[in-house]
């Protein structure tokens, strides 16, 4: 058996009164990419956040046995990386300073990075691809580019728990699958990974388990066969598609909206 | 690509200006010192240079030095909090707050009684502005509500400021309350040190404590509270700070504008865009700035008739600060109309 690093259960998120996630129970388990799929407005960017600590929920989430709650701020930031959607930079920092703020959780905010940091920066970088353009400033770059120093900012974290908002989004074809590849990878070198991805062929072909948000009701969960069918791609998505079998595994592939 | 930092050459070339300002200022003045004399009253306290450096002087310059490192400081670190270059320690209406103290004691002839009672109104005004802030927008408020209810702080301490100036009983209170507002250091003596020093020191310490979060706010507030920020106890304690620094600057000093919106950029181009790099060479910056406008208010000669004998230091920042604002409006006004950055 894997082990859970984050357990959901219940959990309820309200934003100003209105309900956006309404029951949601499921487990983040270390060595697994699990991707959370639903259409927009469907609650999935709140679920995000209130795993992350950064809104507050009802119900219970529990981080390797412990509250999320009663996590001081840094102790959270070390047991979750989480990367927001959007991919923001306000400042025309090198993207290696900004990869390095990913250590902030472990570092004494007043003293330089130790050599450890420094080796985890370097990782996250080239495994990132942006290595090359390290010392560059970060408002200078393409969006894909952005896209991949953000998410080297995640990773350099090295935390157990990753969960990524739209990690995708905006990159080339090619990016698209490194950056999935490379969520697959974290996942199965140990961490527990959580993507929110909107690409259906991306999350069949890469996730070991998706999650169906809903209107904020988890309405399934499991591997990709399984959920992925034509009949809940209608109903939740109101797209009519079918199922492919391909080299790469069984690929929805998406005809028209359903009118 | 990006220029390589230079901040420790640049934070030894400030300290050298500032050391060379600090004499320059313990010079000049209608009774001009050589730079031996006047190093010579410093330290020794003897005769006529020593009673001028040592009690007039002296206590002049260390204002000077310790209110524009506030307001450069204060300016740094409300960039950093609000991600925004055009952000300056005015915002949250606590120096404003602090005049209509300062205005309301000069007016009633208050400030007779003890030479604590204007920096005191300035300070009490501040205080009772960050109270209202913190009451109005709430401890978790937003950046948004923050910033709103600042603006009608802001707005509101001009208005009573000017009601006070209206109902001024003599013709002679108003004018003073006038000059008062444009910022003079003129007169400064060590009891507005001793007032001053606490809460300026106490700024720079919650400035200084809260600098790293600036760095991780680079990233938005979500992905700073990811990395372990608390975002709502920063800000909050960032405003108190600057509120108390810059209150108690204005308390003493008269409103000063433009450092705190000068200094960080000034700096900017040698230390790269790291928010929190950028705090103690734009408080340096902010201290160099102010000492050689107070400078230059002994040295500007003016109309021996005019009701003023010296240029007040808000004119000089002002008129200084405002070219400067202005063409960086016109440098990023592409940015400020709304294109993505």
């Amino acid at each position: 058996m894997s082990v859970v690093n984050l357990k959901a259960e219940d959990v309820v998120v309200r934003l100003g009164g209105t309900l956006v996630v309404d029951g949601a129970t499921f487990d983040l388990k270390a060595g697994e990419l699990a991707v959370l799929i639903g259409p927009n407005g469907a609650g999935k960017t709140t679920l995000a956040r209130a795993l992350a600590g950064l809104i507050p929920a009802e119900g219970r989430i529990a981080i390797e046995g412990r509250s999320l709650a009663s996590l001081t701020p840094r102790q959270r930031a070390q047991r979750i990386a989480y990367l927001p959607q959007g991919h923001v930079f306000h400042w025309p920092m090198a993207v290696a300073a900004i990869v390095a703020l990913g250590r902030h959780p472990h570092a004494d905010a007043f003293s330089g990075l130790s050599a450890a940091d420094r080796a985890a920066v370097e990782r996250a970088l080239s495994a990132t691809d942006t290595l090359t353009f390290a010392a560059r400033a970060v408002t200078t770059l393409s969006g894909g580019e952005r896209a991949r120093v953000a998410l080297a900012r995640a990773l350099a974290s090295e935390a157990p728990i990753l969960i990524a908002d739209e990690p995708t989004v905006s990159l080339d074809p090619r990016h698209q699958l490194v950056v999935m590849e490379l969520l697959a990878r974290v996942a199965h070198t140990g961490a527990a990974v959580l993507a929110i991805v909107h690409d259906l062929t991306l999350a069949a072909r890469f996730a070991d388990r998706i999650l169906v948000l809903e209107r904020g009701r988890l309405n399934a969960q499991g591997a990709a066969r399984e959920v992925l069918t034509p009949e809940r791609i209608a109903s939740v998505f109101g797209v009519e598609a079918e199922i492919i079998d391909s080299a790469v595994g069984a690929i929805p592939i998406l005809r028209r909206p359903i009118v | 690509m990006q220029a390589k930092p230079q901040t420790t050459p640049l934070i030894i070339g400030l300290i050298a200006s500032i050391v060379v300002l600090a004499i320059l200022s313990l010079m000049v003045g209608p009774s001009g010192l050589s730079p031996r004399a006047a190093l010579a009253g410093l330290l020794d306290g003897e005769g006529a240079p020593g009673l001028i450096v040592r009690s007039i002087r002296l206590p002049r310059t260390v204002l000077a030095l310790l209110i524009g490192a506030t307001f450069g400081l204060a300016g740094a670190a409300l960039q950093g909090l609000l991600r925004n270059p055009l952000a300056e320690p005015a915002l949250f209406g606590a120096p404003q707050a602090a005049s209509v103290g300062a205005s309301f004691v000069i007016a009633y002839g208050l400030s007779g009684a003890t030479s604590f009672a204007v920096p005191l109104a300035g300070i009490v005004g501040a205080l009772l502005s960050i109270g209202g802030l913190v009451a109005i927008a709430g401890r978790r408020a937003s950046l948004t509500v923050t910033l709103l209810a600042g603006l009608a702080l802001a707005s509101f301490a001009g208005a009573a400021t000017a009601l006070i100036l209206n109902l001024a009983p003599t013709p002679y209170a108003a004018l003073e309350i006038a000059f008062w507002l444009l910022g003079s250091l003129e007169d400064r003596s060590v009891d507005h040190l001793i007032i001053a020093t606490p809460f300026l020191l106490a700024s720079w310490v919650l400035l200084a404590l809260h600098a790293p979060a600036f760095r991780a706010l680079t990233l938005g507030e979500d992905a700073a509270a990811s990395l372990g920020v608390d975002i709502d106890r920063t800000r909050i304690m960032v405003v108190i700070a600057v509120a108390l620094g810059v209150g108690a600057a204005v308390a003493v000093a008269g409103s000063i504008g433009f450092i705190g919106l000068v200094a960080p950029h000034l700096v900017r181009r040698r230390v790269g865009s790291d928010p929190a790099r950028v705090c103690l060479p734009a408080a340096l910056m902010g201290a160099a700035l102010l000492l050689a406008a107070d400078v230059a208010v002994r040295l500007i000669p003016t109309n021996p008739n005019a009701t003023a004998i010296e240029l007040k230091l808000g004119v000089v920042t002002a008129l200084i600060g405002v070219p400067f604002f202005l063409m960086m409006i016109f440098r990023e006004r592409q940015l400020l109309s709304g294109a993505p950055s």
